[in-house]
């Protein structure tokens, strides 16, 4: 079934939190209210015309530097500099947080592309790991990369990082950290380099011979 | 008569090896008449260097793809074990090398400075690859890679690549057996690589 289909079906099963539906761009998805999250997958999960029984992929997004249609430039994100020190930057980043949910139906073979937008201020929004279970990872990476928080997640942890670790690296705004608890995560100049023309120019530094033992025999002997 | 109360065969010198039970075989006394030729001079140390380079055991840690790499190093077509280095322990308390053999995140440092510590003395590391020797290609925005794994582990042997070829991480293995029996080592890059190197446009 074509897309346009299945978000007419959604539609009329969502009524006013359908938001729109998208056909430009790389990939045609639908844009759905954030409450209705676990209506409209159970829906789709369930009624026999759609039977998508596999969420495929959960993805966080930043919509910092973005404005509502998508169009925008990229903000400048913050690294190391060149001697290994991390940069800062006073800037708080603005625009909303949204989760990409990629769907595949087996029996019917077909897929579908949902997003849902949040704000910033609160990132949180339904858990679908009740409807697939598969989510549960997926939404403890997208809190762990981006701090979007999954209500009714049965166990949200961090997925990659360690518990301790201060927060979420994706963030447009994220600065890196210098220390992570006693590990040094800032680098140090590479101060020289062996190969350039002003080493290789260089004549060679003979080290000093350690002195000769009182026994070994001398010439002449 | 011998010591022991039996009699000598006919022909045996009792005078002469009356203190011993048996007699001496006749191509070991051709030997004892040349004491002089059967002796090798050396130092403890020495003895003690050849022993440790001669069976460097490393411990069986692979972080990412340079773990490929040494693989393919432990394995028969480059054989580490010739070296002496093949026998992968699973305990750092047997392992004398940790060949630190990838991308080392913060979450893994501490993790790796753990078995560092639990080696027994004497060991050595060997960083390979660009990641290991400093943060390589995550220098810029890894905000989880520590920009060498010497910020946290002292470290003998550098070997440089992305990833290294087996025969790059097998010379690393000589130059570290060079360190280890206390010999500058004999490497020297060639004049067609010094050359090549001259080209490379390097950042100050």
């Amino acid at each position: 079934m074509e897309m346009k289909a299945i978000y007419d079906l959604l539609a009329e099963h969502l009524g006013a939190g359908a938001l729109g539906f998208m056909d430009e761009g790389i990939e045609a998805h639908a844009d759905i209210d954030p409450a209705r999250i676990v209506d409209a997958a159970t829906f789709l999960r369930d009624d026999e015309r759609l039977l998508f029984n596999q969420l495929m992929c959960l993805s966080g997004i930043d919509w910092d530097g973005y404005d509502e249609n998508g169009k925008g430039k990229s903000v400048a994100i913050l690294g190391y500099s060149d001697e290994g020190q991390p940069e800062t930057s006073d800037r708080v980043a603005e625009g909303d947080f949204g989760v990409a949910y990629h769907l595949y139906s087996h029996s019917l073979k077909h897929k579908f592309t949902l997003r849902v937008r949040v704000p910033r201020d609160v990132a949180k929004l339904p858990s679908v790991t009740g409807v697939w279970s598969t989510a549960g990872w997926h939404e403890r990476e997208a809190w762990d990369m981006l701090g979007i928080r999954f209500e009714g997640h049965p166990d949200l942890r961090r997925m990659l990082l360690d518990e301790d670790w201060e927060g979420h690296p994706l963030r447009k705004d994220y600065q890196m950290p210098a220390m992570y608890g006693i590990v040094p995560m800032d680098g140090k100049p590479l101060n020289k380099n062996p190969f350039s023309p002003d080493e290789i120019a260089k004549p060679p530094v003979r080290e000093e011979q350690p002195p000769a033992p009182d026994d070994a025999p001398t010439e002449g002997e | 008569m011998s010591r022991n109360g039996t009699t000598p065969p006919e022909g045996y010198d009792v005078s002469r090896e009356n203190m011993l039970d048996f007699q001496i075989p006749e191509q070991f006394r051709t030997i004892n008449d040349q004491d002089d030729k059967n002796f090798i001079l050396t130092t403890v140390d020495e003895v003690f260097n050849w022993a440790k380079l001669s069976s460097i055991w490393p411990v069986t840690f692979g972080l990412a793809c340079c773990a490929i790499e040494m693989m393919a190093t432990s394995a028969t077509r480059y054989d580490m074990d010739r070296f002496g280095a093949g026998a992968f322990r699973a305990t750092p308390r047997q392992a004398d090398l940790m060949i630190v053999s990838g991308t080392v995140t913060g979450k893994m440092a501490t993790r790796l400075k753990l078995i560092y510590e639990q080696m027994p003395e004497p060991k050595w590391v060997i960083a390979m690859g660009s990641c290991a020797i400093g943060g390589g290609p995550y220098f810029k925005y890894g905000y989880h890679v520590v920009k060498g794994v010497d910020l946290m582990v002292p470290v003998d042997v550098y070997v440089p690549g992305c990833p290294p070829r087996p025969e790059v991480l097998l010379d690393g293995l000589m130059r570290l057996q060079d360190k280890i029996r206390g010999r500058e080592g004999k490497f020297k890059a060639p004049k067609w690589i010094q050359d090549y190197a001259k080209k490379i446009p390097y950042r100050k």
